[in-house]
């Protein structure tokens, strides 16, 4: 029997979080008589599944499929079916999805608008391109230019986030006649040349050449070195340009969130500040809303909503089609008018099915409030996740080990969130073995999370907008209850 | 428009069919227009928004540079295998096929039932887990390629897969240099465009250091068919423009976009070998001639007698679901390894569902013996017409994927551009 001791401060308004906490999780007895938390009860069977096993799959996988396409956990998990919020595997289990497929399934798995969206298209047309017209692409770009503020009315549509970020990066070069462009330390922007210039952690850089990209420094509010004051962070930007390039520079592009960097909110007051320093430079400033746009931030649509600015350039991809591939880049009239210079063609984007889906997904998001269910349900979760931050500050992993501290930073918004794993609070050592260790407890008791971050010890928590109060709840409790078996 | 004018040749690149072909009259005289053949099938009813309204929205909402076919663009709602519908229900041909893409027809059965069976049971999760269709897709496709091609990535387009390919060429090589044909094209984004070698879609921008080739163009190129001549102009490139060491050469083996322009005969082995003497990786694009539109050959890069080193496909894998692959070996997957190379959507259930059953209607339905039984009748009628009409300059191609060049003058070959249009 493993015996275990917690240290739990308790801070005054604390108690009340504390006795429901604990109220939900079972009390350690004398013996081990402990009780592990349930999933919400969720109405629905899945189909049987009757396809290859989890083994005949990684066999193929390792031989036929990229050796550097990883899995999560130690025993890599077969998903075979996804209903709103949750997930089954081949033996029709039931797992809460706290990543969304990595922040990609917005209205939830299978959601029926969307799913009859695109099996009417799909009987109808999937594939014709631009060169004809058709509805669907013009519907879908006029409501989802009707979410933007400004004059940002122009879609393109293309077929991932890389894309682009790609087809934005280069608009930006065009239309200043500058090459040189900003992106910040820790950022993810996409895997082809351009935006792997853009992209700043090495995981992610081959070693191959990456031109005309400055990586200014990351307003990090937890590992930053000014802390949360945005505008010392945006001085770099100043200097960057200053001393970096001519004077004069294409473009600054960033996530409001990053999200592959761990859920790191940018510091407040960053993004005016370098927004008008990049304008000064007559630089065009690129939102990376792949992430944290279609409401998930809770508090507003589009993530630099929350920063108070209004960018020249918006990139999409990730939830704007509930996982369909499909992506989209908006800007302005006199920026779009850069590419009649050539011929830009995308011979996918925008075929009739993933705009249909698309669309759908737009309709979803306003009739369900899914933004604010996002705000109401993220809060109480990030106030939970807050909460357990409190409580294990302290974890004895056996008689020799003790940690100082084991969740480091509770942050994001809405139903963006991170929480940060550390050794040691003050030192904010990474806690890159012990977070596998959690997740594979997690997703043994049923949750499915996310994982990412530089040092890859920050969870990642983007499910389904769908997430309810209950699910919330389940992955807390699941959370306590595995950190404090460690 | 202009960029459209701007093609020399209109592609004739038909959607494969099960259906004969009408055998038309020949010397047809212009008192009766020929007919479409019958098919026993009736289009839903559209009650959507006309093309006028379309236009409008897409003027406003997609930008000025996004352009259409034919001065009355075609307002296009549904389609059935080797036909498209437009509003009012009129039926039409469709020898284009979505640009190459629409393999199996449009909304075949087959592809259709698989995916809308995925999409209700999985849209979307990534390969952070496992799902079988990813491997069950991997698996077959990689069992249609010869020599060590087998490990597969999934993107979502031919534009990602090509960007891909050349990530590789660069690490595997551990050079910088890639070689491109002129009039190729590969991709649209900014990297990609340097492989491009068309102006009309090459935006002012630095492209890396990319050399492009005389084009071993039987019709049009200096050397005319001769393999051996074009060849040297890529050992010059290799020996005077680049350190003597390339990452890799790229090529269609018929051209798509630049008009369906088939490589001299003999050219690539003469030039793989050139490329892997100067320690580069041979990349064949097969993003149009792939799935056995070329008719001979399941890939277009067996008409040359070649085994490439990297394998790129897009369009027609998914008969028009945004899929795009890359297929190479061992050996320069595992240099891909020494970092986290990931793609969101590639390999999504539905795509890949989508593609393993185009695959099997290929296999099913002959598809290939179709496009080289019902290909060489058509380029020989075509051939036919040629001998009548002084404007065809040029009959070329194979299987499915036939070029007709436009002329006004066949000396001169001066391109009638007007004409075509």
């Amino acid at each position: 029997m493993q015996r275990f001791a917690t240290r739990r401060c308790i801070c005054g308004t604390g108690v009340q979080r504390w006795r429901r906490c604990l109220s939900q999780l079972a009390q350690k007895t004398e013996e081990n008589e402990v009780y592990a938390p349930k999933i919400p009860s969720f109405d629905y069977s899945p189909p049987a599944y009757k396809g290859p096993t989890s083994e005949e799959i990684l066999r193929k996988r390792k031989e036929f499929l990229s050796p550097s396409m990883f899995t999560f956990y130690k025993k890599p998990l077969n998903v075979v079916h996804g209903k709103m919020q949750y997930l089954f595997d081949e033996n029709g289990r039931r797992y809460l999805d706290a990543f969304g497929g990595i922040a990609t399934v917005c209205c939830g798995h299978c959601h029926p608008d969307v799913v009859k969206a695109i099996v009417d298209q799909t009987n109808q047309l999937q594939h014709s391109t631009i060169l004809y017209l058709n509805h669907a692409i013009t519907d879908f770009a006029d409501a989802l230019a009707s979410k933007l503020p400004g004059d940002l009315k122009v879609v393109f549509f293309t077929n991932s986030g890389t894309e682009a970020n790609e087809l934005a990066m280069m608009m930006a070069r065009l239309y200043t006649g500058c090459h040189d462009i900003i992106s910040l330390r820790n950022a993810y922007h996409g895997n082809a040349a351009g935006t792997m210039g853009a992209t700043a952690q090495s995981n992610w850089k081959f070693n191959v050449v990456q031109i005309g990209v400055h990586h200014a420094m990351n307003p990090d509010p937890y590992r930053g070195i000014f802390g949360s004051d945005g505008e010392k962070y945006a001085k770099d930007i100043e200097d960057l340009i200053q001393f970096g390039t001519s004077g004069h520079v294409a473009g600054f592009i960033s996530e409001a969130i990053q999200g592959v960097g761990g859920i790191v909110e940018l510091a407040a007051g960053y993004l005016p500040a370098a927004y008008s320093s990049v304008k000064k430079a007559g630089g065009l400033c690129i939102s990376d809303e792949v992430q944290a746009g279609f409401g998930r931030t809770g508090s507003h649509f589009w993530g630099f909503e929350s920063h108070g600015v209004v960018p020249d350039i918006v990139t999409m991809a990730k939830g704007i089609g509930n996982g369909i591939p499909l992506g989209a880049v908006v800007t302005t009239p006199k920026i779009a008018e850069v590419l009649t210079r050539r011929s830009y063609f995308n011979t996918f984007g925008g075929n009739p099915v993933c705009t249909a889906a698309g669309l759908a997904v737009l309709k979803v998001i306003e009739r369900e409030k899914l933004q604010e269910n996002a705000h109401v349900v993220g809060s109480y979760l990030k106030d939970r996740l807050c909460a357990l931050k409190d409580k294990h500050e302290s974890i004895v992993i056996n008689f020799t080990f003790s940690y100082d501290s084991f969740i480091g930073d509770v942050r994001g918004r809405g139903m963006m969130l991170g929480v940060e794993l550390v050794t040691d609070r003050h030192l904010k050592t990474p806690a890159k073995t012990e977070i596998l260790h959690v997740m594979d407890q997690m997703k043994d008791m049923g949750v499915l999370i996310g994982k990412g971050g530089f040092f890859g010890n920050v969870f990642r928590i983007t499910p389904p907008l769908c997430f309810t109060k209950d699910d919330a709840d389940f992955l807390v409790d699941v959370m306590d209850y595995t950190m404090s078996k460690m | 428009m202009a960029t459209q004018r701007n093609l020399l040749s209109r592609s004739l690149q038909a959607a494969k069919s099960r259906c004969r072909y009408h055998q038309s009259l020949r010397g047809i005289s212009s008192a009766s227009a020929p007919e479409l053949p019958p098919f026993g099938y009736e289009p839903k009813p559209y009650n959507g928004p006309l093309a006028d309204q379309v236009l409008e929205k897409r003027k406003k909402y997609l930008g000025p540079s996004l352009f259409h076919y034919y001065q009355k663009p075609l307002n296009i709602v549904e389609g059935k295998m080797q036909y498209l519908f437009d509003e009012s229900g009129k039926r039409y041909l469709d020898a284009f096929a979505g640009i190459v893409t629409v393999s199996c027809g449009h909304c075949h059965p087959d592809v259709l039932g698989a995916i809308v069976e995925q999409s209700k049971l999985l849209q979307h999760a990534t390969t952070i887990y496992l799902h079988h269709t990813i491997a069950d897709f991997a698996e077959e496709l990689a069992s249609k390629m010869p020599g060590n091609l087998k490990v597969v990535y999934f993107v979502n387009s031919g534009t990602e897969a090509n960007e891909l390919a050349m990530l590789m060429a660069r690490l595997y090589s551990g050079n910088l240099g890639m070689l491109a044909l002129r009039n190729a094209y590969h991709g649209g984004s900014a990297s990609t465009i340097g492989l491009t070698a068309l102006n009309t879609w090459k935006y002012p921008i630095p492209q890396g250091e990319i050399h492009h080739v005389v084009n071993p163009n039987p019709y049009r190129g200096v050397f005319g068919s001769d393999a051996n001549q074009y060849a040297e102009d890529v050992k010059d490139h290799v020996d005077h423009g680049t350190s003597g060491q390339v990452a890799g050469f790229i090529a269609e083996t018929i051209q798509g976009v630049g008009g369906a322009v088939e490589l001299a005969p003999g050219y690539l082995k003469l030039v793989y070998d050139i490329v892997r003497k100067a320690g580069g990786v041979c990349i064949a694009d097969e993003v149009q001639t792939g799935f056995g539109r070329t008719g001979s050959h399941y890939w277009g890069f067996e008409t040359q007698g070649v085994t490439p080193d990297i394998v790129t496909m897009a369009k027609g894998i998914g008969n028009g679901l945004p899929l795009g692959a890359v297929v190479t070996t061992p050996a320069i997957a595992n240099v891909m390894a020494q970092k986290i190379q990931f793609n969101t959507f590639g390999g999504n259930p539905v795509c890949s569902a989508g593609g393993l059953a185009v695959l099997k209607v290929l296999d099913k339905e002959q598809r290939q013996k179709h496009c080289a039984d019902v290909g060489s009748h058509l380029i020989q009628r075509l051939r036919d017409l040629q001998q009548r009409h002084d404007l065809i300059g040029d009959v070329r191609g194979r299987g499915l994927m036939v070029g007709i060049e436009l002329v006004t003058d066949r000396k001169e070959k001066t391109p009638a551009k007007a004409e075509t249009a």
